[in-house]
């Protein structure tokens, strides 16, 4: 069952500069959880920006189910069925959450299936219903995570990128949202996950890619990942 | 105080010998290009001064055809209406100019305005400032105001003819260009880059940045409202619909652009360009055509903008050195 | 008493017209982030080819209008896509220049094309008055442009507040990438945005021209005041945008009326600086 999904191969990316990104090649087969680690400024949300169109990348492709989208635009990337929930949440703070979900399911595509989503977001996330009418930026931090992911979700994903959905969130929040995670990852829902916390992630992951200084350092399964001193050193920039 | 490079300036042959070539010009030019060439160091000094603020500050003040207005029509008035000597009405003039300037820097530190804000209130300033000349009968209203006769008296500032005028335009933008240099060559110059680049980091360094914006915002009133004297006696005549109108605010500001902004070689060439080849094709197209000049600094000003926003000296600069350092490595070969 | 009745009714009527070229520019600065300083400008453009297209062909202003409307949009999204669009993300000073520049484009293009003098453009109801009472008399097409621009107005707020499009466009206004992520063309969005926001400016200078005599120069005053009317309304708030517009139509007519000619005239600009000084947010929001 490893029909492959994602394929990045030999990614070279960066602003004006020197490349964050050198030379990286990843792989995320369907099904799979993949959990992209490293510590800050390794080039992980640099990788799925370029996967989402977002930055250009200097060198490299990008395949998904076989087709070449390097050069897309980030809609047409969505339309593809690749969708990010970005770090920092990135809701649209003076919009009610309804309005928010109801965004993340724009496109003529994913709008169809708009009320079925909607509940199975609110099935996920009971607390979105709750607060349906209020506007995003009235939300927790938690919330909002819980947020952005249901909007993703309304899109009707293929491939979920997430980036740090635990970044500055309470223990308690961070927990709520992983059992999401691992739930949809159960049902079958593809995912990529960067993220710092390294424990947490590679206890839910399939395969596990380290990133350090914008090159892999170690790749393999998760718990051999979790086993290896090396991870750690990678980690820790030693 | 200043860096050595200010006297470096002013000792060097680049400044005198052009200085110098310019001010035989009257002898040899017919008087029609003789008075093109007086508007072009006209422009010179208006664009010199808004650049002091607009450039080295990066702040878009649009507020400067109040300061030219003011030079121009209230010390006018002065002398029509209360026969005050114009050397001291310009003074006067000058003075209530930069006071202007230092409340709108006052304005602009007390609220913290943005560029945007900053342009939006100074706009706000000129359009008062327009309406309180169309409405005042003493200073001229809208049909505007004639001056006496010029009998080329000196002490009256009266500077003859055609070469007077000429002579006196070159002086005052000889005078903005040194005091550009100064600015630039000073602590203020290097205040007012770090507001241009970063106001937030600029405050937070510490930069007294209500002082650095006014000195600017003084200097640049001043030296645009005796510009504003100068041009209102040379032509005899002030036309409010001509200095006190927004219009003219961003016909310094395009010019200026055009040339890039930062230092003051981009504004003064601009002007010398741009100035009579306005005033040329206002004479040749001027009656089929009218506006035809402006249309074409305003075509200018979209390509310099999308394709040298660094304004076209710099540029050209640019183009200049690469050309000689190619030629330099093909005679290596 | 009367006059102070027949000058507020006047002050409302040119602020509502006001507040259409008002909430047009607000459209086109909320979502392209570009606050264009030739917005005006495109209104006398299309003033002035209403007044070619009555010459020519004796269409009605109130005909031209519709039909210069596709006209504009496409001037507007060719303007935002080729000149704008790549110095959008850039120093604001570049914006500001650029704009500048295309002011004096359209301005000088117009002063070739029909001349500096003043134009008045006929039209079917321009000398037709309506008495409320016998103190207060509205000319039609000033009523006309308000109810034109009111109507508008609401289209605008519908389409922005309960159609997937307006809560796209709301979405790109708010966090541009965020809406990339969500499967939006953002940049085709702005440009189809822009468009729209000149556009509109077509129907404006139609509903503003009988009666109001035309000249190339006018259009620096339909950016001012519309500017003014975003900044006092905070930008972001368009019944604010629309409540700003209104005050500035209302305190210039008292104004002139009260103050004296052209004095009266600086009154709005008087209170624009001061709602910029103390209340930078905007009259009727909370900090």
């Amino acid at each position: 069952m490893s029909t492959e999904m994602l394929e990045v191969s030999g990614l070279t990316a960066g602003y004006a500069g020197p490349a964050v990104l050198q030379d990286v090649s990843l792989d995320v087969n369907a099904g799979e959880l993949v959990g992209l680690l490293g510590a800050n400024n390794a080039g992980k949300s640099t990788l799925i920006n370029c996967v989402s169109g977002l930055i250009a990348p200097r060198a490299g492709r990008i395949r998904f189910l076989g087709e070449d989208i390097t050069r897309l635009k980030p809609d047409q990337i969505v339309a593809r069925g690749i969708v990010q929930v970005p770090e920092g949440r990135q809701v649209f703070p003076r919009m009610s959450v309804l309005d928010n979900l109801l965004l993340g399911g724009t496109l003529p595509a994913a709008r169809a299936d708009r009320v079925r989503r909607l509940e199975q977001v609110y099935a996920l996330f009971p607390r979105m219903q709750e607060r349906s009418a209020q506007y995003a930026g009235t939300l927790s931090g938690g919330e909002q995570q819980m947020l952005a992911i249901g909007r993703a979700m309304m899109a009707g994903p293929k491939l979920l990128m997430l980036d740090e959905p635990s970044l500055g969130l309470s223990p308690l929040f961070v927990q709520s949202i992983f059992r999401a995670l691992r739930g949809l990852n159960a049902e079958g829902l593809t995912m990529l996950l960067v993220e710092q916390n390294l424990t947490l992630t590679l206890s839910c992951a399939t395969r596990g890619v380290v990133l350090e200084r914008g090159q892999v350092a170690i790749a393999g399964d998760a718990a051999a990942l979790a086993a290896d001193p090396r991870t750690r050193q990678a980690y820790l920039g030693l | 105080m200043m860096r050595p490079d200010f006297f470096q300036f002013l000792r060097s042959p680049l400044l005198w010998v052009p200085v110098i070539l310019a001010a035989l010009l009257p002898y040899g030019l017919s008087s029609y290009h003789l008075a093109i060439g007086t508007l072009a160091l006209l422009y010179v000094s208006l664009a010199l001064s808004w650049n002091i603020v607009g450039g080295m500050a990066g702040q878009i003040s649009l507020t400067h055809s109040v300061f030219v207005g003011c030079g121009a029509i209230f010390a006018s008035s002065l002398l029509v209406r209360l026969g005050v000597n114009l050397w001291i009405a310009m003074a006067i003039a000058a003075a209530v100019s930069a006071a202007i300037g230092v409340f709108i820097a006052l304005v602009d530190s007390r609220f913290r305005l943005g560029h945007l804000s900053f342009a939006l209130v100074t706009l706000a300033f000129a359009e008062i400032g327009e309406l309180v000349v169309s409405g005042s009968e003493w200073l001229g209203g809208a049909s505007g105001i004639d001056l006496p006769k010029d009998r080329g008296q000196f002490w009256q500032f009266q500077f003859g003819g055609g070469s007077g005028y000429f002579w006196a335009a070159l002086v005052l933008a000889l005078i903005c260009l040194v005091v550009s240099q100064a600015i630039l060559s000073s602590r203020l110059g290097y205040f007012l880059r770090a507001v241009r680049d970063n106001e937030d980091a600029a405050q937070a360094i510490g930069i007294r940045l209500f002082r650095a914006k006014a000195m600017a915002m003084a200097i640049s009133a001043a030296l645009s409202s005796v510009a504003g004297t100068l041009y209102a006696r040379y032509s005899n005549f002030v036309d409010p619909s001509l200095l006190a109108s927004p219009n003219l605010t961003i016909e310094i500001v395009l010019v200026a652009t055009i040339g890039g902004l930062g230092t003051p070689l981009g504004p003064l060439l601009a002007a010398l360009v741009l100035i009579p080849c306005g005033e040329l094709l206002r004479g040749r197209f001027g009656g089929s055509l009218p506006g035809l000049h402006f249309f074409l600094y305003g075509v200018l000003i979209i390509i310099v903008v999308l394709t040298s926003p660094e304004g076209m000296v710099p540029r050209l600069f640019g183009l200049w050195k690469r050309f000689v350092a190619g030629r330099a490595r093909s005679r290596d070969v | 008493m009367e006059l102070l009745l027949q000058a507020t009714v006047q002050g409302l009527l040119v602020g509502g017209a006001y507040a259409l070229v008002a909430l047009s520019l607000g459209l086109t600065y909320n979502v392209s982030g570009i606050i264009n300083f030739a917005h005006g400008d495109f209104l006398t453009l299309s003033m002035f080819l209403a007044l070619a297209m009555q010459v020519a062909f004796r269409l009605d202003p109130y005909i031209s209008g519709v039909l210069l409307f596709p006209v504009l949009f496409v001037l507007g999204a060719g303007v935002y896509h080729f000149l704008l669009r790549p110095v959008a993300h850039r120093h604001l000073l570049m914006v500001i220049q650029l704009t500048l520049g295309i002011t004096f484009v359209v301005q000088n293009g117009l002063l070739m094309s029909f001349g500096g003098q003043p134009m008045r453009v006929p039209s079917a109801y321009e000398a037709s008055l309506i008495l409320i009472g016998d103190e207060l008399a509205i000319r039609t097409p000033q009523l006309l442009a308000f109810v034109g621009s009111l109507v508008l107005a609401l289209l605008l707020w519908l389409v922005l507040d309960h159609t997937e499009t307006g809560r796209r466009i709301r979405a790109v206004h708010q966090n541009p990438r965020a809406a990339a992520l969500m499967g939006i063309d953002v940049p085709r969005l702005r440009m189809v945005i822009f468009g729209v926001g000149i556009g509109i400016q077509a129907l404006a200078g139609v509903l503003l021209v009988p009666g109001q005599p035309v000249e190339p120069a006018l259009g620096f005053r339909y950016t001012v005041i519309p500017l003014m009317a975003l900044v006092m309304g905070g930008l972001t708030d368009f019944r604010g945008v629309y409540l700003g517009a209104l005050l500035i139509g209302v305190t210039e007519a008292l104004g002139t009326v009260y103050v004296s000619g052209t004095s009266g005239m600086m009154v709005p600009y008087g209170l624009f600086i001061l709602v910029l000084l103390l209340r930078p947010q905007g009259l009727f929001r909370r900090a």
